[in-house]
């Protein structure tokens, strides 16, 4: 028995906390290049994030994975320094560069002590303004991302997310392709074609250094006009492809013999970031799949012990986007899975959420907006993402605010609008020997032996 | 380096308390240590701490099954649970003016899970937790190099000797009786360190921790390591297994049993790893990436362990065709190597962790989590403000006196994966 003092109900609130947004202080210098500088003090360390119209999305489809070979040859050393030496200078300053290179972007980072900055943020112009390309670190690196491509169907997780792009948008869109391109595309990726992107593309109209840590934005840009002050030029505009394009709804099976799971995608191809409908999307999400007491995760999890987990996103880029929902479950449950996904998904769009659930959604969005904004690098990151999509300066101060503003007929209304229960394509990752025989009572099954 | 404020409290039942203010930031963490994990499960109860954690998240006396989510979620709040050899940890960041709901919630567990159990709930969670070990373990390349290695590394009946997951056959095996004698056992505010850290009030939140917390009776003291934490493997007896699996490439992983975390040298095989294998300019990246080029990724970790011994774990993944032979040898001379290692080397090592650790202190539920560690294993949570001095202090010296103690072949296991030749 617990004592009679304590409490038999939830206890409520206290006064609310005030939450200081980080202010951005912007400015652009004579070369183009955006500056964006967030003073964070509390934990001495700063982030420097470079991000460039550099992605894979500019590339054509026979140049796919050039963008992220280009990025990971970043660490092949500059024009000054082989690789060791300038892993051995970045080290020495207890930092690394971190190059990402996705559908809309390059971004070349770095987080380190606040005292050595300025060395550091030397170093990472150094980098894209001089990168060495060594053929053999070039070589090197062309090898490993091959080997990567042909070991994706190792790994059921990755399988199963490359195939559900390749069916969600068919093989010839641009978000229909493996993100670091193919056997045929990579294989022929020389030192020319590396230095080429980058001379192309790394250029600092249409780029942005954002800061954000413990560092005035006076120092940050006095050091970047010392550092990027000489960088010149502009990456060539890229026309954006056509949006979402909706077929018939599709069951595929990849064959994986012997798997004991089945890795499930299930989704269609989407809207671009800066739909009106995001901040709708975003709560809705969080009713169907983007929370732990979400409707997918408490009926596949909590309720019928299928998986250890199951989520769903809109995954929203410049040119389009995906809606897809992910989740790994026993074999023998897979059939049982994808019915129980179906249908959530047709209550959803048909129903609509309830006014708890939005509720419900709205708060959690809200709440843990700060947490995705405590560390010097998700705040720069934060701020990237808004400069990419052209998000208004005041996007992060008002996130709170619009999230809540959001109805329930706006969720319903965002549901109805950008999902299409009939054009889902289930794509399962799994022994079709063994899950093929139930899923064909829900539709007409394919399966791909060599995908 | 920055130092970071607490306070140390306790009430009357033995829950230890360490609160860390910080009124910068409008979330606060909730962190709560229990002192149990993988190394309190006797034969046959493998996974059983693993399973039990899933279980305090299915209600309680005043909590219906998942309750305790929504009502995290739904103000804003996010919460998990982590199992591991030496202890098991909850965890909560919410906005800070929920701190209470969150005190409320863990408190109920902790005094009161037991009446909320049903056989329902473990025939469910039974079934995730085996989705978890199938997803993460037995549907992965490689995935059950930890089961392998720790029955090399550690000798039998030592309470490190299997992994955290469990095998299935136990897991399948498990009763409420089991669960209930393991609550009884562990699950007490004797042995728990509870941690708050960010935006709340010190004089508010000790207040709540005594009516929430302070009418858990304490448990029945007396709790057991499962087998024989000194137990020594024969000497001079290498161990060495070659696998045949569904892996990609050939990998070759490495295991030295190294002092645990409580003992002085700890900092220097902590250094050693990062020597030999983080980073790009680390001798691992360097020799076998960069120069030979017969791996495509390497690493070197320390688990910061408690118990009899903790280990150091390498690995390399080699190119297409590499010889595993050949991968083995080149591996196994990086680490005889640091029997000499330069002073540029150890700085270039205590400069990433100086990053490091700045980087875990900005985030408040890693920054509790720490506190909570220090206080559990060390009655000593100010730890966290100190620890990079230990770092700091080690020498040259150390670390090849270290290499030269604990990283050759007579401590040292051996696992290599190598592609299945015939599908």
């Amino acid at each position: 028995m617990s004592p009679a003092g304590f409490p038999r109900t939830p206890p409520g609130p206290g006064p609310v906390a005030p939450f200081a947004i980080p202010t951005v202080h912007a400015a652009r210098l004579d070369s183009g290049l955006e500056l964006r500088v967030a003073r964070r003090d509390g934990v001495p360390l700063v982030t420097a994030l470079l991000v460039m119209d550099a992605g894979e999305a500019t590339l054509a489809g026979e140049q796919a994975g050039l963008a992220v070979l280009t990025g990971k040859a970043l660490h092949g050393g500059t024009a000054r320094r082989s690789a060791v030496e300038l892993a051995c200078a970045l080290e020495d300053m207890g930092t690394h560069l971190a190059t990402s290179v996705g559908w809309d972007s390059t971004v070349v980072s770095l987080t380190c002590a606040a005292d050595r900055f300025p060395r550091a943020l030397r170093l990472l112009s150094e980098v894209v303004l001089t990168p060495g390309f060594p053929d053999e670190e070039v070589e090197r690196t062309r090898e490993q991302q091959l080997g990567g491509i042909r070991q994706r169907r190792m790994y059921p997780a990755q399988l199963a997310t490359a195939a559900a792009a390749h069916f969600f948008f068919g093989k010839r869109a641009t978000y229909g392709r493996p993100m670091a391109g193919t056997e045929g595309t990579v294989a022929g990726l020389e030192r020319t074609h590396v230095a080429g992107f980058a001379a192309g593309r790394f250029r600092p109209r249409g780029a942005a250094l954002v800061v954000a840590g413990d560092v005035s934005g006076a120092a940050v840009t006095d050091l970047s006009a010392e550092c990027f002050g000489g960088w010149r030029g502009q990456a060539a505009p890229v026309e954006a492809t056509a949006g979402p394009r909706f077929g018939e709804r599709r069951f595929v099976i990849v064959h994986r013999p012997g798997a004991v799971q089945s890795e499930l995608r299930i989704g269609h191809a989407s809207v671009a970031r800066t739909t009106p409908d995001y901040f709708p999307l975003i709560v809705l999400n969080a009713v169907l799949g983007g929370a732990f007491t979400s409707r997918l995760n408490l009926n596949l999890r909590e309720d019928k012990g299928f998986t250890y987990g199951v989520s769903s996103h809109f995954l929203l880029r410049r040119a389009g986007g995906m809606f897809r929902i992910a989740t790994a479950v026993a074999t023998e449950d897979t059939a049982a899975a994808v019915r129980e996904v179906l249908a959530e998904t047709e209550t959803l769009v048909a129903d609509g959420p309830t006014p708890a659930e939005v509720r419900g959604a709205r708060d959690y969005l809200a709440g843990i907006f700060p947490l995705r904004l405590e560390t010097t690098a998700q705040v720069a990151s934060g701020i990237a993402r808004m400069f990419v999509h052209g998000l208004a300066p005041d996007y992060h101060a008002r996130y709170r605010d619009r999230v809540r503003a959001v109805q329930v007929d706006d969720a319903a209304g965002a549901a109805r609008r950008r999902i299409r229960p009939d054009a889902l394509t289930v794509v399962v990752a799994g022994d079709a020997d063994r899950v093929a025989p139930e899923l064909e009572s829900l539709g007409p099954i394919e399966v791909h032996h060599d995908f | 380096m920055i130092s970071i404020p607490c306070e140390e409290h306790s009430l009357e039942n033995g829950l230890r308390i360490v609160l860390s203010p910080d009124p910068s930031v409008p979330i606060v963490a909730v962190n709560l240590w229990y002192d149990v994990g993988s190394r309190n499960e006797g034969p046959g109860q493998t996974g059983l701490a693993h399973l039990f954690e899933h279980m305090m998240f299915q209600g309680s006396r005043h909590v219906a099954g998942n309750q305790h989510f929504e009502l995290l979620e739904g103000v804003g709040g996010s919460a998990n649970a982590s199992t591991w050899f030496d202890r098991t940890n909850y965890y909560e960041t919410l906005p800070s003016h929920h701190l209470e709901l969150a005190l409320w919630l863990e408190a109920d567990r902790m005094g009161w899970m037991l009446p909320a159990l049903t056989a329902e709930k473990l025939e469910n969670q039974r079934d995730v937790v085996k989705n978890e070990r199938r997803q993460r373990y037995d549907n992965q390349p490689y995935g059950d190099w930890d089961e392998r290695m720790l029955a090399m590394v550690y000798p039998p009946g030592h309470p490190y000797r299997h992994p955290v997951i469990g095998s299935l056959e136990d897991i399948d095996g498990f009763t409420l009786d089991d669960l209930e004698s393991f609550f009884r056992a562990y699950y007490a505010p004797d042995n728990a360190v509870l941690t708050l850290c960010g935006g709340f009030d010190p004089t508010r939140a000790l207040e709540w921790t005594e009516r929430y917390f302070g009418g858990i009776p304490p448990g029945p003291g007396a709790r057991r390591i499962a087998g024989d934490a000194d137990a020594e493997r024969e000497n001079h007896t290498v161990s060495s297994q070659t696998v045949e699996a569904d892996v990609p490439l050939t990998r070759v992983y490495a295991a030295m049993r190294v002092p645990t975390f409580d003992d002085p040298a700890f900092y220097a095989a902590d250094v050693a790893g990062d020597i030999l294998g983080r980073g790009r300019a680390s001798r691992l990246h360097r020799s076998l990436v960069l120069e030979r080029r017969v791996a495509k990724d390497v690493a070197a970790h320390v688990f910061p362990l408690m118990t009899g011994a903790a280990m150091m774990l390498v690995r390399a993944t080699g190119n297409m065709g590499v010889d595993p032979g050949e991968l083995e040898a080149v591996l196994v001379e990086e680490i005889d190597g640091l029997r000499a290692v330069a002073g540029e080397e150890v700085a270039r090592a205590v400069a990433m962790a100086e990053t490091a650790i700045l980087g875990q202190l900005e985030v408040v539920a890693q920054r509790a989590d720490l506190l909570s560690m220090f206080a559990t294993h060390f009655g000593d949570p100010q730890r966290i403000s100190t620890e990079i001095n230990r770092l700091r202090a080690v020498t040259p010296e150390a670390v090849a006196t270290l290499a030269g103690e604990r990283l050759g072949p007579e401590n040292r296991a051996i696992l290599t994966y190598v592609p299945r030749t015939s599908a």
